[in-house]
């Protein structure tokens, strides 16, 4: 069989996985160009380690509580990994909106320290004696091994999604006006903490579902890449959305097709192909510069 | 009538910058916030506007609320790499008139376009923020002050990388403004040419000598105040019907 052949007879396998990229893949490119354009590209980076410290912690918990989650309806509701990891993503959130800066210690310091520190906080609980048996787990949603998606997790980052496109649509000026010119907005009175909170939590309710759906490399790979290429090559706020959209749903995609058919790794796959999308906008700021 | 009114408000981060400060702002005036760099001018600014809470004293609002502010902030801070064109820009100033969640309407539109024509620049309206120049930029950033619709003109060192012809221009604009839209003005500058013929008030500030002063223009544009406040020798001089000031070599006498 052909390799397109070959993966269309498997669709009752990657139709999950698929689905679910597709969706991160468009969210995370929308999302992407607040993040690109807000220069706050390593608060995505952070905000998706931080929701796997809440997953992992979640798997502690349980071990701690000598719950086996192997043992069907055995994990409490609350002790769903899920709702750790949107706590601890919403709370970094949460203190990111105040700008938590000193004048030893810029924000992005802030940011660089709560992505290391969860990184670390992962890989120890990742190597705990007490849930050895789930470090697959969070290893998939370390390195982002978007192969099997429970539909549970489509429904979670479509409510997501969902969410965070109601939150765009309803305060789209607000959202723009506090993002390109925080300054102005606040002596004119728009309420800039409140716009500045949303912004944030809907990007870390979106990263922090996507992180656990599709893996935290193609999440902050999503975020960023679709939309620095989609800057690069647009002028236009509007056609600069469609495109880091576009960008991400087509490196969700085809990444899962090439993964498939040449049996390599989903989520770094994906990361590969959306970075081919920089190509077109290099070519035109090389052209630009040597004119 | 007063717009806001600061009583022996100590003003600072943490600790207090200035002496305590008493400072009416009336409708009507333009009053020019003079100072050295690092002076505590923006701080200032800061605490006139409520955004930065007094260490001690009172802001009061004798209107019983804020006045509508039209804010043109330091041109270099904002970010051109946005994907904006200059209509969506000015449009930013109406996001407060037209409320949460409402879109901007046709007249909210009209509104942003009369403001660009006004300044001189209706033609860019649809120019990516990008193909700017500085001079074009700061005139956009006024026009988005203006579609405000604002009692309260503030500027932030609006001349401060301009030639003194293109300082000249800019600031003849914002008085044709400040007559047309019967406004007040707070100027921030560190520059003293853009003082005389423009203020009615000025206020001295200089955290380093802690000294803050205001008052009537022609009384504060004054060899020996300025000279204390520059720590040099300070002339001021008639030539023509303009005012010129010039900064010596010696120290103050």
């Amino acid at each position: 069989m052909s390799g397109f052949a070959d993966f269309w007879a498997g669709r009752d396998l990657w139709r999950e996985p698929m689905i679910a990229g597709v969706l991160a893949g468009a969210i995370l490119g929308y999302i992407g160009v607040f993040v690109v354009l807000k220069r706050m590209v390593f608060v995505s980076a952070a905000l998706s380690e931080i929701s796997g410290v809440g997953v992992a912690f979640a798997f502690w918990l349980s071990a701690v509580l000598g719950i086996d989650p192997h043992l069907h309806g055995a994990t409490p509701l609350l002790l769903e990994p899920t709702w750790f990891s949107l706590l601890f993503a919403c709370a970094a959130a949460a203190l990111f909106s105040f700008q938590p800066g000193h004048r030893k210690l810029a924000t992005e310091t802030i940011v660089g320290l709560g992505y290391i520190i969860s990184s670390a906080l992962v890989l120890t609980i990742l190597n705990s004696p007490r849930i050895a048996q789930e470090a697959h787990a969070i290893g998939d949603i370390l390195f982002g091994n978007a192969v099997t998606v429970p539909r549970q997790q489509i429904y979670a980052l479509l409510a997501a999604a969902l969410a965070a496109v109601i939150a765009h649509v309803l305060f789209f000026k607000e959202l723009l006006f506090v993002s390109y010119d925080r300054e102005t907005a606040v002596v004119q009175g728009v309420g800039v903490f409140r716009y500045e909170l949303l912004l944030n939590l809907v990007t870390a309710i979106v990263i922090s579902v996507a992180t656990r759906a599709v893996g935290a490399l193609p999440v902050f790979a999503f975020s960023v890449i679709p939309a620095a290429a989609a800057l690069m090559l647009s002028e236009r706020m509007r056609s600069t959305i469609v495109l880091s959209v576009l960008f991400g749903v087509i490196s969700a995609a085809v990444g899962y097709y090439a993964s498939w058919v040449e049996q390599l790794p989903t989520g770094a796959t994906m990361v590969v192909v959306a970075s081919l999308f920089l190509l077109p906008g290099l070519v035109k700021i090389l052209r630009r510069s040597s004119v | 009538m007063e717009l806001i009114r600061l009583e022996r408000a100590v003003i600072g981060y943490r600790t207090p910058l200035l002496p305590p400060i008493d400072l009416a702002l009336s409708a009507g005036t333009t009053l020019a916030v003079l100072g050295p760099n690092g002076a505590g001018k923006t701080a200032l600014l800061k605490s006139l506007l409520g955004l930065l809470p007094l260490i001690d004293g009172r802001r009061t609002l004798p209107q019983g609320r804020s006045p509508r502010v039209g804010y043109v902030p330091q041109r270099d801070r904002l970010d051109m790499s946005w994907p904006l064109t200059v209509l969506q820009v000015v449009l930013m100033g109406r996001a407060r008139l037209v409320g949460p969640i409402r879109r901007y309407s046709a007249r909210d539109r009209a509104a942003a376009r009369a403001a660009l024509q006004e300044i001189g620049i209706g033609d860019l309206a649809d120019r990516p923020l990008y193909a700017l120049s500085g001079g074009q930029h700061q005139k956009v950033l006024i026009a988005r002050a203006i579609a405000a619709e604002p009692e309260l003109l503030v500027l932030d060192e609006p001349t401060s990388a301009m030639d003194p012809a293109a300082e000249r221009v800019l600031l003849d604009l914002v008085a044709r403004l400040k007559s047309a839209h019967n406004l007040s003005v707070v100027l921030v500058t560190h520059q003293l040419t853009a003082i005389p013929g423009f203020a009615t008030d000025v206020a001295l500030v200089d955290r380093e000598r802690k000294v803050f002063e205001v008052g009537p223009a022609e009384q504060m544009i004054e060899p020996q105040k300025l000279a204390l406040l520059y720590g040099r020798e300070v002339r001021v001089a008639k030539v023509g019907d303009k005012t010129a000031i010039v900064i010596g070599d010696g120290a103050p006498p």
